[in-house]
């Protein structure tokens, strides 16, 4: 939630600090009349000896003009000493010219920073790929992670408590575990005294963060989760009263996790209890609920490991994640990962090696030295040479009996070394590697452990565009890669933080905890769809006219919220997914609808809603944003328009001359949002740039302050009408977010940003450190591919994972 | 003093390893220095499947008595033993014997309905109260002059990898079964995890430097900026590290009487596997790092327990191939299973007095005498009886000094619910109740005579 004392802190964001240094100040005229001066100065008298940008002559004075005095002390010296031949020549006014002219042009510590080039920097793991890259070290012991179109669990009900094949009565899959049988049976040749159900499926994860799951059982249930034997909750036995069972934990984003519930009605001579069931979460930022038919699939997916470690946030200066600061508390989350990582290789993945080659003869505990190899090689992303395997390996080894303890040694080493840490601290290795390095980098913030990755790389197989636009192609159709555009998405919408939305309860009734998840949820479907579609088109994510909606969202928002199903259908097929099962389902799910599915469940069931080109004018007017960029009571076109200019159109804002309190409405009753903001930015000075924020934001109008279309504020007609002039001059008028959306779709300036955001969240390096065409360049392909955004991520990833040829590759190579 | 050696042939006797043995600090030691008070512990330990009681109980009553076939391990802690006969479990309700014998042991009180069925009577769940285990371990826990690291801690040996009514009898509240750890090295990780990986993450880290020399010369001077700032951290934090090794040697070595700071980081064989076969070692590793712990004060509350109600390990070390519970449920009159189950009892009786001879060849830290002195160990079974399954007569036996009652005897009590005992240890541990567990069974309050 916006509250009127951040409005100020909200326009002056870092991001326009920085870009800003370059434009000049109505102050700073004088400043530049007078370096004007300098620079002629510094042509006719200077650069004879110090060159065109001072780095010096041969022969002449040599050392580049660089230092740290400051404008005064540097005027002092030059009127003092400068020119050489004749000190009295450049004094006063000449010598303060010259100074102020070559202390800003490259003299300075600024000016030094500010002409360098912008490059490729190396950095550590940020947090995420952190948990990302132990993740797919876990997993290439495992099964290289796997997508799948079906959603729900699948649910074996047996007659008895046991799974006997014949015993079998029903196998299907169930759209969620919510299920209240009392004392009845679950279905057709069921023993309602004695039975069990069967659940199995893997939980889909889209966002990283902590979740906590929530089992409620009247009766015997055990649950695992993450691997087969990997116990989350036992309650083997049933006891009165003990019925909810949550547990905390941690999961990382793009990740599907295999689990298991057996749930067991007991025969007993005692009374037995009515059996309920139900699995729900509460996901991070989130309330709790029964957990959703789209994060389920009814099939036990790879074994999956998450991080539990706490990692220190990373760097986000430059409106990324970028791993540029060490420190102690990071330096201790690396050890903790390390020790945590340690453990699950000697559980689950050291027993497991150990078994696949226990037909072999294991002499100077070689079995051992060859998992930790394999473990080491993935983690260091290529091969291991000699000197390597013997510091991080043998020697580890060699110092500890146990094996156990030799594991937890060798990890604490290689987990903690800058070879693991470091991602693009390859150099040695082949060009092919690399290429995977930065393939696995940039699409899955991670590290290469699919076999066949590993083996393009080791076969040298990544060296040619083609090669590299295929691996990127492959990689694309994966959840690391959907989960990680998921939240580029919400980033570029401005949605990192909506945890703290909240309304006057008054003016708004109904607009609750629960409807801003269902808003959460209704976003995050719509994203989650436009990623997974075969077409993906960017515009359409700007234009489309109908949203993800529920039955508690027709409540609050009106009728063209309302299901475009017939009534008592209100479960959607999605596009790709279920529909098979769903409509399989369906009869059955009718017959027992009454007594299996809680009331309160009905309410959040999503579909999409009816089409409305003016209430659902693209994502950018979906209530979830329009509420965030707004105040308690009122909605707030400045905010819009900020959000409009600098994220949608990539333009850049200076901060305010000051700070300023937004009017208060209380105390302007006559007037409407547009007219007050109009009053408070009309002066001269805030029009420089409020004449684009508020002609820009005033379309948004039509949406109050939870996004609830409106044709009236008080007793005035809603004014919707706007302009923007686009970097090349040009000026557009529209009415309404209908309008803009539709202009948006079709803005270059829009692409470009777009297209520059994309680059910087996957790559994590500033667009032009590879060089000054790019972003036009993958702009034009981006267009010319219909806007497809997975072939919008290929082409950034070829272009940030292309290693250069060999004749140029010296000149990167590292000094000896 | 009774101990001949010194402390520091002590601890090398322990079979400590080097450098862990030198780092002794940063194991936190609440309540070491605050209190006047004797330090009391108690240790718990359970065994399965009843005894043979004409080969357990001593014929006599009080001072003089002699040790059955089965207690004869016990002999060299005469002089601090107390057997007492005559406690009953009368626990009722839900749940056949075997549950509510462990169920009801500690806690005193019915298990809840459930669905859990045994082999006779009504199926049950959990406990419907707290252990006394557990119950000591708050009320220790609330008081800073006796509260410890940990609180309790739960010792298993070969405890089945499920958790049922069988399986468990400590209980931190009703429905709250406490697990036991079993694996001598998820319970070493949970003592020493920090310290160890401490010592570890030291010598790792020198490694590390080297190759961090290495990987500098990789990168372009831009770059290496951030690698030396990194390097420098890892080196700033490796030379903490070992000046905080060191200092703990100086400490140490400057002399020779027991500080109270004086932890040793016991070392366990390695690669032991949780397997029926390796159970004689698994109960030495427990015990040690029990003793080891309760040495540092880490808690002064334990419990040990070995296997689980209807507990059925095979003890082929003794050339025993069918497992306790089978032959437990033999009739008496086949002699083959009565020697046998004579022989299996004196074993668990052997894993007792091994805890008491560590405990009595442990000086007490910063007090006086052996560590034996200053701790009971209860050790007790789910039945009187395996083939009759009766919980009259609970096999109850002590040994050590840390309750204060009065040892070297023999009692008989008659009939007496458990409950009265278990008022009497938290009385004598300092903190009387009215009831524990059903109040129906501690009308007369804790039992007399024991002190």
């Amino acid at each position: 939630m916006l509250t009127q004392a951040c409005l100020v802190a909200c326009l002056a964001g870092p991001t326009a600090l920085a870009k800003d240094a370059n434009t000049p100040s109505k102050h700073s005229v004088d400043e530049a009349q007078l370096a004007a001066r300098g620079a002629q100065i510094y042509k006719e008298t200077c650069q004879s000896c110090h060159g065109k940008t001072g780095q010096g002559i041969e022969g002449q004075y040599e050392r580049a003009l660089a230092g740290d005095l400051s404008l005064g002390s540097l005027t002092k010296l030059i009127s003092r000493t400068m020119p050489e031949e004749d000190a009295d020549a450049c004094i006063g006014e000449d010598a303060a010219a010259v100074a102020t002219y070559i202390h800003n042009a490259f003299y300075s510590e600024a000016a030094r920073v500010r002409n360098r080039p912008p490059r490729i920097a190396m950095s550590r793991l940020t947090g995420e790929q952190l948990r990302q890259s132990i993740a797919d070290l876990y997993g290439h012991f495992t099964k290289p992670p796997e997508t799948s179109d079906q959603r729900g669990v699948k649910a074996t009900y047996y007659n008895g408590t046991s799974r006997k094949s014949e015993e079998l009565q029903i196998d299907r899959v169930d759209k969620v575990i919510d299920f209240d049988f009392g004392t009845e049976s679950p279905g057709d040749g069921i023993a309602p005294q004695s039975y069990l159900i069967h659940w199995e499926g893997s939980l889909k994860v889209d966002k990283t963060g902590r979740y906590q799951i929530v089992l409620r059982s009247t009766c015997s249930c055990m649950m695992e989760f993450g691997s087969r034997n990997r116990e989350l909750i036992n309650n083997h036995v049933q006891s009165e009263g003990r019925d909810e069972f949550k547990r905390d934990i941690f999961l990382t984003a793009g990740r599907a996790y295999p689990f298991e519930i057996s749930f067991l009605q007991r025969k007993r001579k005692t009374k037995q209890p009515p059996a309920r069931v139900s699995l729900s979460w509460i996901p991070p930022g989130g309330i709790e609920e029964v957990i959703p038919q789209q994060n389920l699939i009814p099939e036990q997916l790879a074994d999956t490991f998450a991080l539990q470690a706490k990692l220190p946030p990373d760097d986000r200066s430059y409106g990324y994640d970028r791993g540029t600061a060490v420190g102690r508390q990071w330096d201790e989350s690396t050890t903790a990962t390390a020790i945590e990582f340690a453990e699950i290789a000697i559980e689950e993945l050291y027993p497991k090696y150990r078994h696949r080659y226990r037909a072999e003869a294991d002499e100077n505990r070689s079995v051992l030295k060859r998992f930790l190899a394999e473990v080491v090689t993935v983690a260091f992303r290529g091969k291991l040479d000699a000197p390597t395997r013997k510091l991080y390996i043998d020697q580890q080894i060699e110092r500890v009996e146990d094996d156990g303890e030799a594991i937890r040694r060798v990890m604490l080493l290689a987990l903690k070394s800058p070879r693991f840490l470091y991602p693009t601290l390859d150099t040695e290795h082949s060009r092919s590697q690399r290429t995977a390095n930065r393939l696995a980098l940039v699409m899955h913030d991670s590290l290469p452990s699919a076999p066949w990755l590993v083996n393009a790389a080791a076969k040298d197989k990544l060296q040619n565009d083609s090669q590299l636009t295929n691996a990127a192609r492959r990689m694309v159709d994966d959840y690391r890669t959907h989960a990680k555009t998921l939240t580029f998405l919400n980033d570029w919408l401005g949605l990192q933080n909506t945890d703290e939305i909240a309304k006057d309860t008054e003016q708004f009734p109904g607009f609750d905890p629960n409807t801003i998840q269902d808003l959460k949820k209704s976003m995050n479907r719509f994203l989650l769809d436009f990623i997974e579609s075969d077409t993906s088109d960017f515009r359409e994510l700007l234009q489309a006219d109908w949203r993800y909606t529920t039955k508690r969202l027709e409540n609050y928002y009106g009728s063209a919220w309302r299901s475009d199903m017939p009534e008592g259908q209100p479960d959607t097929p999605k596009p790709r997914a279920t529909q098979e099962t769903e409509t399989q389902e369906t009869a059955d799910t009718k017959k027992n609808q009454s007594i299996r599915h809680a009331a309160t469940q009905i309410e959040s069931i999503m579909s999409r809603s009816i089409q409305d080109r003016e209430i659902h004018a693209g994502v950018l007017s979906h209530p979830l944003i329009m509420s965030n960029l707004a105040y308690h009571r009122t909605t707030s076109p400045i905010h819009r328009g900020v959000f409009l200019t600098r994220r949608t159109l990539g333009r850049v804002l200076r901060p305010p001359d000051a700070s300023f309190t937004p009017l208060s409405a209380e105390l302007h009753p006559d007037l409407t949002t547009r007219e007050r903001v109009q009053l408070q930015t009309g002066e001269i000075n805030c029009q420089a740039c409020h004449e684009q924020i508020n002609s820009l934001g005033f379309a948004f109008e039509h949406f109050d302050a939870t996004g609830r279309f409106r044709r009236k504020e008080k007793t005035k007609q809603i004014n919707a009408a706007g302009s923007y002039t686009d970097r090349n001059g040009k000026r557009v008028a529209f009415n309404g977010a209908r309008e803009l959306a539709d202009y948006l779709a079709q803005s270059e300036d829009c692409h470009h940003a777009f297209v520059e955001a994309a680059f910087e969240h996957f790559v994590k390096q500033p667009i032009t450190a590879y060089g000054s065409g790019t972003a036009d360049k993958i702009t034009k392909s981006f267009q010319d591919s219909g806007y497809n955004i997975h072939e919008l991520l290929i082409s950034i990833a070829v272009t940030a994972s292309r290693q250069p040829t060999a004749a140029t590759t010296t000149t990167l190579r590292p000094q000896p | 003093m009774r101990h001949r050696n010194t402390r520091r042939e002590f601890i090398r006797n322990l079979g400590i390893s080097g450098a862990a043995a030198n780092l002794v600090l940063a194991l936190p030691s609440l309540g070491w220095e605050a209190s006047g008070q004797k330090k009391q512990r108690v240790i718990f330990v359970f065994s399965p499947n009843g005894v043979i009681p004409k080969h357990f109980w001593p014929d006599e009553e009080g001072e003089k008595f002699e040790l059955k076939r089965i207690l004869e391990p016990l002999a060299p802690y005469r002089d601090q033993l107390l057997t007492l006969r005559g406690i009953d479990n009368r626990i009722k309700g839900d749940g056949d014997g075997h549950m509510r014998g462990i169920g009801c042991l500690l806690t005193g009180v019915e298990l809840f309905p459930g669905d859990v069925q045994g082999g006779s009577d009504t199926p049950a769940g959990w406990s419907m109260g707290i252990s006394i285990d557990q119950h000591l371990k708050n009320k220790l826990q609330a008081d800073a002059n006796t509260r410890t690291r940990f609180g309790s801690l739960e010792f298993g040996v070969m405890v089945p990898d499920r958790a049922d009514t069988w399986t468990r009898w400590s209980y931190a509240g009703p429905n709250q079964p406490v697990a036991p750890i079993s694996d001598p090295y998820q319970m070493f990780n949970k003592l020493y995890g920090n310290i160890q990986n401490r010592v570890m993450l030291a010598s790792v880290l020198d490694d590390l430097s080297e190759d961090f020399k290495k990987i500098e010369k990789m990168v372009s001077n831009e770059d290496r900026q951030i690698l030396q700032q990194h390097a420098e951290l890892v080196r700033s934090v490796e030379l903490e590290l070992k000046s905080e090794l060191q200092k703990a040697t100086e400490q140490k070595t400057s002399d020779n009487t027991p500080a109270p700071t004086d932890h040793a980081v016991p070392k366990l064989p390695p690669n032991v596997q949780e397997q029926n076969d390796n159970m004689p070692l698994i109960s030495r590793m427990q015990t040690d790092l029990m003793v080891n712990s309760l040495m540092s004060d880490f808690t002064r509350v334990a419990s040990m327990q070995i296997t689980n109600s209807v507990g059925n390990p095979r003890m082929r070390w003794l050339n025993i191939d069918e497992g306790h519970h089978t032959i437990s449920h033999e009739p008496d009159s086949n002699e083959d299973a009565y020697e046998q189950l004579i022989k299996i009892n004196t074993w668990y009786s052997e894993q007792v007095a091994y805890m008491a001879k560590k405990l009595k060849e442990t000086p007490e830290p910063g007090g006086d005498g052996s560590m034996l002195d200053h701790t009971t160990i209860v050790w007790t079974n789910e039945l009187g009886k395996g083939n009759s399954h009766t919980r009259n007569s609970i096999p109850f036996v002590m040994v050590g000094g840390g309750l204060g009652f009065k040892t070297g005897r023999s009692l008989n009590f008659g009939n007496q619910p458990h409950n009265r005992l278990l008022l009497s240890i938290t009385e004598a541990m300092g903190h009387a109740e009215k009831t524990f567990g059903n109040p129906d069974y501690c009308g007369d309050g804790p039992l007399t005579g024991l002190v």
